[in-house]
């Protein structure tokens, strides 16, 4: 296995907390499976989705076309975004496309949780 | 003078193979001095060049780095297709609210090559389309 390897862990957390803990390399295909099951959790009635990329290097265009299909899903429902633990490259990359504005951004998964379990 | 450190790959249309100039930007700029993030960000820009010579270019896809340590350190990228070309101008900028209300969600390669790259010079015409990125390391 290679750092660029792609691995996907989702967790249903207590409440609407859906957690989708991705590794390796963001491209086509781990977009369209991060999607999915960010799709699955919406539907099971998650309305805040965090995605943790402690162990993502590179996202490519393609992965963040897709991601921004799960963004568009949740604003639907009125729900929240969160991404934590962004590689320096990653948070530029968001930071061009004007991510922050639609999401929520933390530096680690601690403080996420944290902040996303607490009351609405 | 110092003479650039080269390294020219000739990549063949399979998947992930953008993966294999992303590696050599890092093992080129680690090699002469670059850090770490400035990589991630020129690899990103690479990758990026990669997928649009796959998608929409034709033939082999030419890379060619070169590291310029002669004062202060640049890199510089080609990327290389032979495919039908296209109009760079042509290409909108994208922007996030009306892609998050498009049915097209796509379109943020050459944005993305543009804000992480300090130069990014397209030439383009039938059976030749050349991609060529520089970027400088910012810092100490």
């Amino acid at each position: 296995m290679t750092v660029d390897t792609f691995e996907l862990r989702v967790e249903s957390r207590d409440g609407s907390l859906g957690m989708l803990e991705v590794a390796g390399y963001i491209n086509n295909e781990a977009g369209e499976a991060i999607a999915r099951e960010a799709r699955r959790l919406i539907e099971g009635g998650h309305h805040t989705l965090l995605l943790d990329l402690a162990a993502t290097r590179i996202i490519n265009s393609i992965g963040i076309s897709l991601l921004l299909e799960v963004l568009e899903q949740i604003l639907e429902i009125k729900g929240t975004l969160a991404f934590c633990s962004l590689s320096a490259s990653i948070t530029k990359t968001f930071q061009i496309m004007g991510l922050s504005q639609y999401t929520r951004i933390f530096p680690d998964r601690a403080t996420a949780l944290t902040a996303l379990s607490g009351p609405a | 003078m110092l003479e650039p450190q080269l390294v020219r790959l000739v990549l063949p249309r399979r998947p992930h193979v953008e993966l294999e100039a992303g590696q050599a930007v890092e093992t080129l700029g680690l090699k002469a001095g670059f850090s770490r993030d400035t990589l991630a960000e020129v690899r990103l820009a690479v990758v990026e060049a990669c997928l649009n010579a796959l998608e929409y270019g034709g033939g082999e896809i030419e890379v060619e780095l070169a590291a310029h340590t002669d004062g202060s350190p640049w890199l510089e990228v080609r990327v290389v297709d032979h495919g039908p070309g296209f109009d760079p101008d042509s290409v909108p900028r994208p922007q996030l609210r009306s892609k998050l209300r498009a049915e097209r969600k796509r379109g943020w390669g050459l944005e993305l090559m543009r804000r992480l790259m300090d130069e990014v010079e397209i030439n383009s015409r039938p059976g030749r389309t050349q991609v060529r990125m520089i970027r400088r390391q910012r810092g100490g």
